[in-house]
């Protein structure tokens, strides 16, 4: 029994933060709450930190829950990656609540259920498991979403997030439903039994009940047509929450959607990959057409998005024609988005802790003479973004395309270059901003601060991510790192 | 396995890298620019000491870089990059002498990393390598146009970058689908030009993947109708950017053309040809034509670097040894002229605040030595006998005639056609009558003639004994030439 606690220690300390969190709200200042909730999120970083790359698979309270929840190496990176992900909003952010009234101690503890509620959809193996996950988080981040609660827009940004995520969480119950109607269970392990037994089974409301499921991920993810609360929900929100969602709840999808369509569906995964074919060029040139009428960053970076879930969906529909490295190139490129995107969105809301104007790509002009430094690893990210060579953004795109090639969607390759030929005007629009105009204050400064110092580390490894060699020993740099997501996807496959 | 090269490439980027990260002051960064472009030379000089012509690749490094994918770092050098590497290696001193006023910091430090880049593009071997040199290059170019550059610099950076990332796209299509192809044949992975160029594809593919490689090429060098950002690129660089447009990076076009053109795709390109020729001889005459009507000087000299290039790419589809050799040496002695052009107009410019002709007139009366050296690289582009453009365009022009005569006539009027325009233009710039703003012409000081000195010597070396220079590059061409034939009459 105390096993069994021991391995779901990094879920339970995150769950034991955001309780003692809210117990502390009112009596701590919100610095020291800051610090709270970074303690229990290192504690289980730490703790998946040295369980990762051990091969293990583990059905946690096996016989109490059956295999319902599951720990793997592909759990395990995502939960790294999840509470990377909120530690980096918190700390990148410190200085954003305090020139803001609105915020309150509950917010680090939404922070933290929300986090649990990824953790626990990424450990999901059972669908009512999942569905419950999904909606702790989800609703977590409705409220993190309106947390700016005298402000319309961003109680617009969450009615509109609430209804809509609502509505295609039913769809989610639905396909539950249906599925369990057919296979009378729920557990990922019987439904592939079930699809895959010897004498054909009825699959017609097994596949339903599957694409009903793939409707609430798409929405998730915000894939066209299921797009048009992202723009809205992203630019509403406060910036930290916008970061925390464009970084890490996007990918804790991924991480049922990959568990789901690579084990429970592997098999009749080829009847999706039609529609996800439709969707994804949906999405590419949706988001394109999205991001590039833009003018503030912060609508850009969600437009573009959207356009990121597009490759990742080429990648998806890949998985259904048969390409091994597909999955592994979803991974990387989860990987790679999270650094991207954390560190792009990190440095819009450390800019914006000082002001409260919307970021437009005007502010950013003479942007590398206020702040030389920061508007370098501004460049640096939205080089990655748009997939320039010597960052990890080109290494992802290369293994996504690459996967897409070996599946025959060539096409869809073509269309996949294309559009990242499209975003290289949008990113780069905005290092023409920071580099070619000169800047309106004149005053230069360098000032020292954790933040900064973050944000430096997240584009060095940006970098080291596209250029490292297996030459330096100790860090995953890009062959390390594709290296561990392929043993993540392994332990997935090992799994049932 | 010499790691002479990698110094080669990454000595500027690293050095400029550290001097950033510290942020040393200027003359520390230009003492630094400085030693880092000599020692790169002098490391060129061995390597062009030990090189044998007859050798193939050398200075050969494989390191392991992405195993999983079989991307390694691979460089090496042969005669064809020696001569771009030796022509990197030679400006870049000059160019920071040319530099050595300016106290813009982001000046240095971008020259330094293209410096990386280009040399990068010009010796990987490995197709992702030299995709990584080949966009990375992009970047200095970007912010030294659109932050340093004058006129419309902003919207000119944009077009330049997206235009030649739109061929590199493409390119990356291509070498993606070689390296999958690759893959489902061997069952390893590789992007090795070397062991790329062990496949086969049918025609229809090989087309297409062709057409990938040939439109990031054609859009570098560029060839008409890939050409709409050359003259406003031209006219808006700041003048070291332009010289390495012109005489570096527009250089790579062709040398990709032929290193991996030639090197992939041997057959199909029989298929472009034709294309290609028509494209590069209307192009000759088309930018000539516009060379003759510019007012902007930088601008005429874009076209006119646009349509030598033309040449230089006609050449090489033409498919005899005296084209093929008068490609290659057109490949060096341009980039001497255009870089020695450039440099002059950079120079006016600093004086007079303008390029434009009809603001200038009578400067040879003022500044004699500006305008000696200003006559000598004009006419030196126009391919002045006893200069190394001379030789080079009677080579190809030979080979154009041993091919069809009508080709041979159309590729000979560039040498009619850049008299009329260089002429013209020496006439209103440098003689008539002065007017307020060259009145005061400050003629060449020390400095200046010391780069420029260098450039005119190895101008009139390349034109006067050019049986000095040809047995570096004469083996492999003969070697390739055969190889190219062999597979075109083997169909």
């Amino acid at each position: 029994m105390i096993e069994e606690l021991f391995w779901i220690f990094p879920m339970m300390i995150v769950v034991v933060g955001a309780f003692v969190l809210m117990l502390l709200s009112q009596s701590l200042s919100l610095q020291k709450l800051n610090l709270v909730a970074v303690f229990f999120l290192s504690l289980s970083f730490l703790n998946e930190l040295q369980r990762l790359g051990s091969g293990i698979v583990h059905y946690s309270f096996a016989d109490i829950f059956g295999k319902m929840y599951i720990i793997d190496d592909f759990s395990t990176l995502f939960d790294l990656m999840f509470t990377a992900g909120a530690i980096l909003t918190l700390l990148i952010n410190s200085d954003y609540f305090k020139s803001r009234k609105y915020y309150t101690g509950e917010y680090f503890a939404l922070i933290l259920f929300s986090v649990f509620g990824m953790m626990t959809l990424a450990h999901a193996n059972e669908l009512v498991t999942a569905f419950i996950a999904l909606e702790i988080a989800s609703l977590s981040i409705y409220a993190l979403v309106g947390y700016h609660k005298y402000n319309q827009i961003s109680s617009e940004a969450m009615m509109k997030y609430m209804i809509l995520g609502s509505m295609t969480g039913a769809f989610f119950m639905l396909g539950t439903a249906l599925i369990y109607g057919a296979v009378g269970s729920t557990n990922l392990g019987d439904i592939a039994l079930y699809i895959n037994a010897p004498i054909a089974n009825d699959l017609t409301l097994v596949l339903t009940g599957g694409t009903f499921i793939m409707v609430t991920i798409l929405f998730k993810i915000g894939a066209v047509p299921f797009h048009a609360w992202i723009v809205d929900v992203y630019h509403g929100a406060p910036f930290p929450v916008t970061m925390f969602m464009a970084s890490t709840f996007k990918i804790a999808i991924f991480a049922i959607a990959l568990r789901l369509y690579l084990i429970d569906f592997s098999s009749v995964n080829i009847i999706w990959s039609e529609m996800l074919q439709v969707i994804t060029v949906l999405t590419l040139i949706g988001g394109s057409f999205l991001a590039i009428t833009q003018t503030s960053i912060k609508r850009m970076l969600a437009g573009s998005s959207i356009v990121h879930s597009g490759y990742m969906l080429i990648a998806l529909s890949s998985i259904g024609l048969g390409s091994e490295m597909a999955a592994p190139a979803i991974m990387f490129y989860l990987i790679s988005y999270f650094l991207s995107a954390a560190g792009a969105f990190g440095i819009l809301s450390f800019i914006a802790s000082g002001s409260t104007k919307v970021m437009t790509y005007e502010h950013f002009k003479g942007f590398s003479e206020r702040r030389p430094y920061l508007s370098a690893m501004m460049a640096i990210f939205m080089l990655s973004l748009s997939g320039f060579p010597s960052t990890i953004g080109f290494l992802a795109k290369f293994y996504i395309f690459t996967s897409a090639i070996e599946s025959g969607q060539i096409l869809l390759a073509g269309l996949g270059i294309l559009t990242a030929f499209i975003s290289v005007y949008y990113y780069f629009k905005l290092i023409a901003m920071m580099y070619f105009y000169p800047s309106t204050q004149a005053q230069r400064h360098f000032p020292f601060d954790f933040s900064g110092i973050l944000i430096g580390v997240m584009a060095m490894m940006v970098i080291l991510g596209g250029v490292g060699t297996s030459l330096i020993p100790f860090l995953p740099s890009a062959d390390g790192l594709i290296e561990i997501a392929k043993q993540a996807i392994e332990s997935l496959q090992s799994g049932v | 396995m010499n790691p002479i090269l990698s110094y080669i490439i990454f000595l500027p980027m690293l050095l400029s890298l550290l001097m950033g990260t510290i942020r040393v002051p200027l003359h520390v960064l230009r003492l630094g620019a400085i030693l880092s472009s000599i020692l790169v030379f002098i490391l060129v000089l061995f390597v062009g000491l030990s090189f044998e012509p007859e050798g193939g690749m050398q200075f050969i490094r494989v390191l392991p870089w992405i195993e999983h994918y079989g991307i390694t770092y691979y460089i090496g050098v042969d005669a064809l990059s020696f001569v771009i590497l030796a022509l990197i290696a030679l400006l870049m001193p000059l160019l920071y002498l040319y530099m050595w006023k300016e106290k813009r910091k982001g000046y240095w430090y971008n020259m330094m990393l293209l410096q990386t880049g280009v040399t990068g593009a010009v010796l990987s071997l490995d197709m992702i390598l030299f995709y990584l040199f080949w966009e990375t290059m992009l970047l200095p170019i970007f912010i030294m146009i659109g932050r340093y550059g004058n006129g419309m610099r902003q919207f000119n950076a944009m077009k330049i970058v997206l235009m030649t990332i739109l061929g590199s796209m493409t390119m990356l299509f291509s070498i993606l689908y070689l390296g999958y192809e690759f893959y489902s044949l061997n069952g390893w992975w590789s992007f090795a030009l070397s062991d790329l160029q062990t496949l086969h594809f049918n025609p229809v593919t090989s087309i297409w993947l062709a057409g990938g490689f040939l439109l990031a090429f054609a859009i570098k060098i560029p060839l008409l109708g890939f050409h709409t950002w050359m003259a406003p690129a031209y006219g808006s660089a700041p003048t070291p950017t332009v010289v390495i447009l012109s005489a570096i990076m527009a250089k790579l076009g062709v040398y990709g053309l032929w290193r991996f053109g030639y090197g992939l795709f041997e057959e199909t390109l029989s298929y472009y040809a034709p294309i290609i020729m028509t494209l590069a001889i209307i192009g000759l005459l088309y930018y000539a034509v516009h060379a003759i009507m510019e007012q902007n000087l930088r601008r005429m000299f874009a076209y006119s670097s646009g349509s030598h290039l033309s040449l230089i790419a006609l050449g090489i589809f033409l498919l005899n040894s005296y084209a093929w050799s008068g490609s290659l040496y057109f490949i060096a002695t341009h980039a001497l002229s255009s870089a020695g052009i450039f440099i002059m107009i950079g120079l006016l410019y600093s004086r007079v605040k303008s390029v434009r002709i009809d603001s200038l007139g009578g400067i040879a009366s003022v500044a004699p030595r500006f305008a000696f050296f200003f006559t000598f690289f004009a006419l030196s582009i126009a391919g002045l006998p006893g200069t190394g453009g001379f030789v080079a365009e009677l080579l190809i022009i030979i080979g154009a005639f041993k091919v069809h005569v009508w080709i041979g006539i159309l590729t000979a009027t560039t040498m009619l056609t850049s008299m009329l325009y260089i002429f013209w233009m020496l006439q209103r710039t440098l003689f008539g009558s002065t007017n307020s703003s060259t009145m005061t012409f400050a003629d060449l000081n020390i400095r200046e003639m010391t780069m420029l000195v260098p450039i005119m010597l190895l101008l009139l070396i390349s034109g006067i004994v050019p049986s000095l220079f040809f047995p570096l590059f004469e083996p492999q061409i003969t070697a390739t030439l055969q190889e190219v034939m062999l597979t075109i009459g083997g169909r």
